[in-house]
């Protein structure tokens, strides 16, 4: 029997052990919620967060298991758990959507479930664990955010309360907050840490291999691709991760054809499922797009294995980090076209001045072979199509001879264009300087053929010099100068002419290379003279003309041989202000002469060179300075080489003067092509023998024969014949034998100067003139 | 160390030396479990011994007898091989077994210091690969544990994360007799500091394990307020110590004169509030500095109670642990963990626990340790105990 005051202590110590329990309970849901909170809020990876927070929540709740799922096509996937083993199916197949799962994803709350309600909402593989009670819990109320769940599973038969799913939900939603910031603070972290690591790539195809290695890292990704976009098609360009495929494998496919197309083309960012590499669970895929202009020039892809959706955060921050990649492309575009243009001929995108150079000094100090050949190329002919055909259809035709001697060249061989109409080849494999001249054949051959150009067929040569070098030895300034200096010489010598030199002609061109800079002041400081020899009637030895010669005097080095300087002087162009000067010096003297008794009929004769004929105002120039001088244009005889007669302008002069009376004489006849058509075209009336038939034409032999046949066709031709210099009397008797009126040389007179020409001519003239010995002759009387 | 799966009943056989020379101590215990085994061939050895002994040596002489048949154990605070307790710092007992209806598989970790998670993860991992590909219904991980090494419940964590919540753990923390300076778990013939071993046992049959402490809490519900690893700075804002000791002299009139010369409070403790109302008790001693430590870390913001016991409910709540573990079962040993922190309790006491558990465990022979730490995890990731008895019924 209780005592009154016993019930008391009953009821007390009852109360006391409510309160007490009542206490507990709340003690243990405050710290509970304490150290979950404490979880979410303490620093750690987004992973390390996610595990922390879910074996806290399997202590908390006194949960078996604590997972997050994702709803995938009506199965549900576990992307993190606590207590699942590792390999556990429920992460690879999932498991079907029951009826609380369904409800707390459509509904957007909690729901609690208990083995009770018979709802199959238990994977498969968690059959032996004897689950008994779960709950289920949106990780986001916003039907905006991704589909999962906060799921809890407990053995103990316990179901989860009304107060349990409170508190489940908040933290559920805090937990998915915590990990997008904490995802997000990574994303921005690595982006801090390696979004500028993508400037110093300047090079694109190293630029998207690291492009793809940060934008893996950045998204927490297991693989990551750059996918380049180029006419409506997209191919993998770069590949960083663990996926089984190559990046060429991506292949070429219409950008159409691609799920993340539509959005990205609007600029946006796509997300979605994709087939598994193995297994059966779908990947985990974002896309940006890389815009330029507002148009995506690549997309960036990022790929993480199983169900592990992309934050929105992750998805910003990589937007930020594709403009970042756009602008590091835009860069790396612009210094790859400046590096283009710095060592590009933008024409005909072959190699310019620079790059060759560079290539040059380059295998000439540390490159792996011994010799190395250079040939330079300047194009014959080229100025003339430009002027005729217009700049255009003078640029198509250096593109033309680009392609024709890129094709005739080997891979080895460097072929860059040097500026106007000058190529330059730098030659790998080569052994000795007959390579060199066999290369510089096969370009000159690849010109050969005519070029197409506006339905108009044109032929264009080219001269081209060439020299060896020994790595070493030599420097490219040195190898370029003798190139060039060996292509001069090859042009004076005619189109399509190579010349190569070894050292002596390098030596020597560097000579030449002085005085040809001393010859375009010559002229200015009198250093020329003019000399004049007599071209006389053979059998009484007066003089009939003069060929006016002209000398040069160095001041240091004395007399420079015609043949040095006259070449040159073609090869710079100052030939032609030189020869107007010899032009006028020659009228004037003959002007002077003529005025002399028994001079009147006395001619003169000039030496014309090709670059002369090529200048468009020579003929008026020529003869004006005659009218100036007072002598009739038809006493002038002009003398040129076989060679100077090439192309259409040369005619255009020669026809001039020809009409303006002027004579034309082919001087050196015989020793270059002799070519009678040739002879048929051009204006002359005189023929000089060449000086080296001269030589032999005593003699029964070769020679002689040859000026008997020169005679006779001269004869049939009606051409005026003057043998040149004749040295000998018997060379003078065997001319005269033969028939041959006219001749020069020592046996008569040398070049002297127009003080002694003119003593000469007093005292010659004064010799009665035979009357028959050169009548008829135009070079030797008036018409 | 794997078999074919065998509807056989299980063998085994324990043997027990206290003899000071440690060659006939290891010698006479192997020799004794082995002749119980009448001919049948033992798969798996296991040895509890006191740190005294030169462990390699006891080791190598137990083998010297056993053969290569794989060896786990590890040092004690005393042990018991049926009714008989050999007390702290005596003896060895052997408990020899063949696989019976199990599948058995062994490793072991070193480094829990550095990383008790990483090994924990590590020798989940090593443990479940012995017997794959062909895994059992059910399975079960037996572990010994360095007593001494930090963060005991990371390397239960570790453990967790790789074999999941069905693979439930159950074993001992090694003890040295209760000097704390150093222990060690066997593994064939090394003994093994900042180490872990474990056993993995396969079976068509669940093997449940069983955990109980028999204490109460003495007061009201608070919470952890500050901590720093092992150390408790305070409680509901107090400093700890004096809450802690405040709750001993309101619940025991014996006040403090309990406290261990090592600072052990033996007689109190901290209990874990549990998710179901019930506690995970947590031991606590007093450091040099005059600190409250506990030897796993409490998180912070733990809901705790303090808690006391006596020796009547512990040594009923051992009757309990070991009914519950043989009930239903056609078990052949009873495996105990029991904390030393009971042993010190029980006083005088102390031989009944191992009496009354193998009168629990009817004719189920009983095989046990006395343990710097019990492991017991059956249903969340918590699975690291104090001052408790934890079995298994093989």
């Amino acid at each position: 029997m209780i005592e009154p005051g016993q019930h008391d202590v009953v009821a007390l110590t009852e109360q006391l052990r409510e309160a007490t329990t009542a206490a507990r309970h709340a003690y243990r849901d405050t710290g509970r919620l304490i150290r979950l909170l404490t979880v979410l809020s303490s620093p750690a990876a987004p992973d390390e967060l996610l595990g922390r927070a879910l074996a806290g929540l399997s202590e908390a709740f006194d949960a078996d298991i604590v997972c997050v799922v994702s709803e995938v096509d009506d199965r549900f996937l576990v992307t993190a758990a606590s207590g699942l083993a590792e390999g556990d199916t429920s992460h690879v197949e999932g498991w079907a959507l029951g009826g609380a799962a369904a409800t707390a994803v459509r509904d957007r709350r909690p729901v609690a479930w208990d083995i009770e309600s018979g709802a199959r909402d238990v994977p498969p593989s968690l059959a032996g664990l004897g689950i008994r009670s779960g709950a289920f819990v949106p990780m986001s109320a916003s039907t905006e955010q991704s589909d999962e769940l906060l799921v809890l599973y407990r053995s103990t038969g316990e179901t989860f309360s009304g107060t349990d799913l409170h508190v489940l939900a908040s933290v559920a939603q805090r937990l998915r907050i915590a990990a997008e910031d904490r995802e997000r603070a990574v994303a921005i972290e690595r982006l801090a840490e390696s979004g500028h690591l993508l400037a110093p790539h300047l090079d694109s195809g190293s630029l998207v291999e690291t492009a793809a290695e940060l934008l893996k890292r950045l998204t927490m990704s297991d693989d990551a691709w750059v996918v380049g976009i180029s006419d409506g098609l997209a191919y993998g360009r770069a590949h960083h991760g663990t996926a089984p495929v190559a990046v060429d494998a991506i292949g070429e496919r219409p950008v159409a054809e691609l799920r993340a197309w539509n959005t990205a083309a609007r600029g946006e960012a796509w997300t979605g499922f994709a087939e598994p590499w193995d297994g059966s669970v779908p990947r985990t895929v974002l896309c940006v797009p890389v815009l330029r202009d507002s148009t995506p020039i690549a997309l960036l892809y990022a790929s993480r294995n199983g169900p592990r959706p992309f934050g929105v955060e992750v998805t910003e921050i990589a937007m930020i980090f594709a403009s970042y990649f756009s602008t590091a492309l835009e860069n790396a575009g612009l210094y790859r076209e400046l590096r283009h243009r710095a060592t590009q001929d933008p024409l005909t995108g072959l190699a310019n001045r620079e790059l060759a150079v560079q290539r040059l000094d380059h295998v000439l100090t540390a490159g792996s072979e011994p010799l190395t050949g250079l040939l330079f190329c300047d194009l014959d002919g080229f100025k003339a199509v430009n002027d005729r055909l217009g700049h255009e259809s003078g640029d198509e035709l250096l593109q033309q001879v680009a392609d024709r001697l890129q094709n005739a060249l080997r891979l080895k061989d460097l072929l860059a264009r040097f500026g106007g109409d000058e190529f330059v080849a730098v030659l790998g494999e080569i052994r000795s300087l007959d390579d060199v001249t066999e290369v510089g054949r096969r370009l000159i051959d690849a010109l050969r053929e005519p070029f197409e150009l506006g339905g108009e067929r044109v032929i264009v040569s080219a001269s081209i010099g060439g020299v060896l070098g020994a790595r070493g030895a030599t420097t490219a300034g040195t190898m370029l100068r003798d190139a060039d200096a060996a292509m001069y010489v090859a042009k004076s010598r005619g189109p399509g002419v190579v010349e190569v030199f070894d050292d002596a002609a390098s030596n020597r061109s560097l000579d030449r290379l002085s005085i040809r800079s001393e010859l375009l002041r010559a002229l200015d400081r009198n250093e020329f003279e003019v000399l004049y020899q007599p071209i006389v009637d053979l059998e009484s030895g007066r003089p009939t003309a003069f060929e006016a010669l002209l000398r040069w005097t160095h001041p240091e080095r004395g007399a420079i041989p015609p043949d040095v300087f006259i070449p040159l002087a073609e090869e710079t162009g100052e030939i032609v202000p030189i020869g107007t000067w010899v032009v006028e010096q020659a009228c004037q003297q003959l002007a002077t002469w003529q005025r002399m008794p028994g001079c009147d009929d006395l001619k003169i004769s000039v030496n014309l060179s090709a670059a002369q004929l090529w200048h468009g105002d020579t003929a008026d120039k020529v003869v004006s300075l005659m009218h100036e001088a007072g002598v009739a244009p038809g006493d002038v005889w002009l003398e040129v080489t076989e060679r100077s007669h090439a192309g259409d302008d040369v005619t255009a002069v020669t026809k001039r003067l020809r009409a303006n009376g002027v004579h034309f004489a082919l001087d050196d006849f015989g020793s270059s092509y002799s070519n009678l058509a040739y002879l048929k075209q051009f204006p002359a009336e005189c023929l000089k023998i060449d000086r080296s038939f001269i030589s032999g034409v005593a003699r029964e032999g070769t020679d002689r024969s040859i000026v008997r046949a020169i005679l006779a066709m001269a004869e049939s031709l009606n051409l005026d014949v003057v043998a040149e210099g004749v040295e000998q009397s018997d060379q003078r008797d065997s001319l005269i034998a033969l028939g041959c009126r006219l001749g020069q040389g020592y046996f008569f007179a040398p070049a002297m100067a127009g003080s002694e020409a003119t003593a000469l001519l007093r005292e010659r003239v004064a010799v009665p003139r035979p009357s028959t010995a050169v009548s008829g002759l135009r070079l030797a009387s008036r018409r | 160390m794997t078999q074919q799966k065998l509807p056989v009943r299980l063998h085994t056989a324990s043997g027990s030396s206290v003899a000071q020379d440690t060659i006939e101590a290891g010698t006479a215990a192997a020799r004794q479990a082995m002749a119980g085994m009448d001919g049948h061939t033992p798969e798996l050895i296991i040895v509890y011994a006191t740190v005294r002994y030169d462990l390699p040596t006891l080791l190598g002489a137990i083998r010297a007898v056993t053969g290569d048949v794989p060896l786990v154990g590890e040092t004690s605070a005393g042990h018991f091989a049926g009714a008989e307790l050999l007390a702290p710092e005596t003896g060895v007992v052997v408990l020899a077994m063949t696989a019976g209806p199990y599948r058995l598989g062994i490793a072991s970790v070193q480094g829990l210091a550095a990383d008790g998670e990483a090994a924990g993860i590590t020798l989940a991992r090593q443990a479940r690969a012995t017997l794959e590909p062909d895994r059992s219904r059910h399975e079960t991980m037996l572990v010994f544990v360095d007593g001494l090494a930090p963060e005991q419940q990371a390397l239960v964590g570790g453990i967790h994360r790789v074999v999941g919540a069905a693979v439930p753990v159950v074993g001992g923390g090694a003890a040295d007799d209760r000097r704390l300076s150093q222990t060690f778990v066997f593994r064939d013939g090394e003994a093994l500091s900042d180490a872990a071993v474990a056993v993995w046992i396969g079976s068509d049959e669940p093997i449940p394990v069983v955990v109980g402490h028999g204490w109460h809490p003495i007061g009201l519900p608070l919470l952890v307020t500050k901590t720093d690893g092992q150390v408790v700075h305070e409680i509901a804002g107090r400093p700890a110590r004096d809450v802690f000791e405040d709750h001993i002299r309101q619940g025991n009139r014996e006040e403090l004169d309990r406290v261990r010369p090592g600072g052990y409070y033996s007689t109190h403790a901290f209990g874990l509030i549990e998710p179901d109302g019930t506690h995970l008790i947590r031991g606590v001693f007093m450091d040099g500095d005059q600190m409250i430590n506990t030897f796993a870390p409490l998180p912070v913001y733990s809901a705790i109670q303090i808690m006391s016991c006596d020796e009547d409910d512990l040594l009923s709540v051992s009757e309990d642990v070991a009914r519950r573990a043989v009930a239903g079962r056609d078990a052949s040993v009873l495996l105990v963990f029991s904390c030393i922190a009971r042993l010190d309790v029980l006083q005088s006491r102390g031989e009944e626990e191992a009496v009354r558990l193998q009168a629990a465990a009817g004719d189920v022979p009983t095989f046990g340790i006395y343990t710097y730490g019990e492991f017991a995890r059956t249903t969340s990731v918590a699975g690291y105990h104090n001052s408790t008895v934890a079995a298994v019924a093989l």
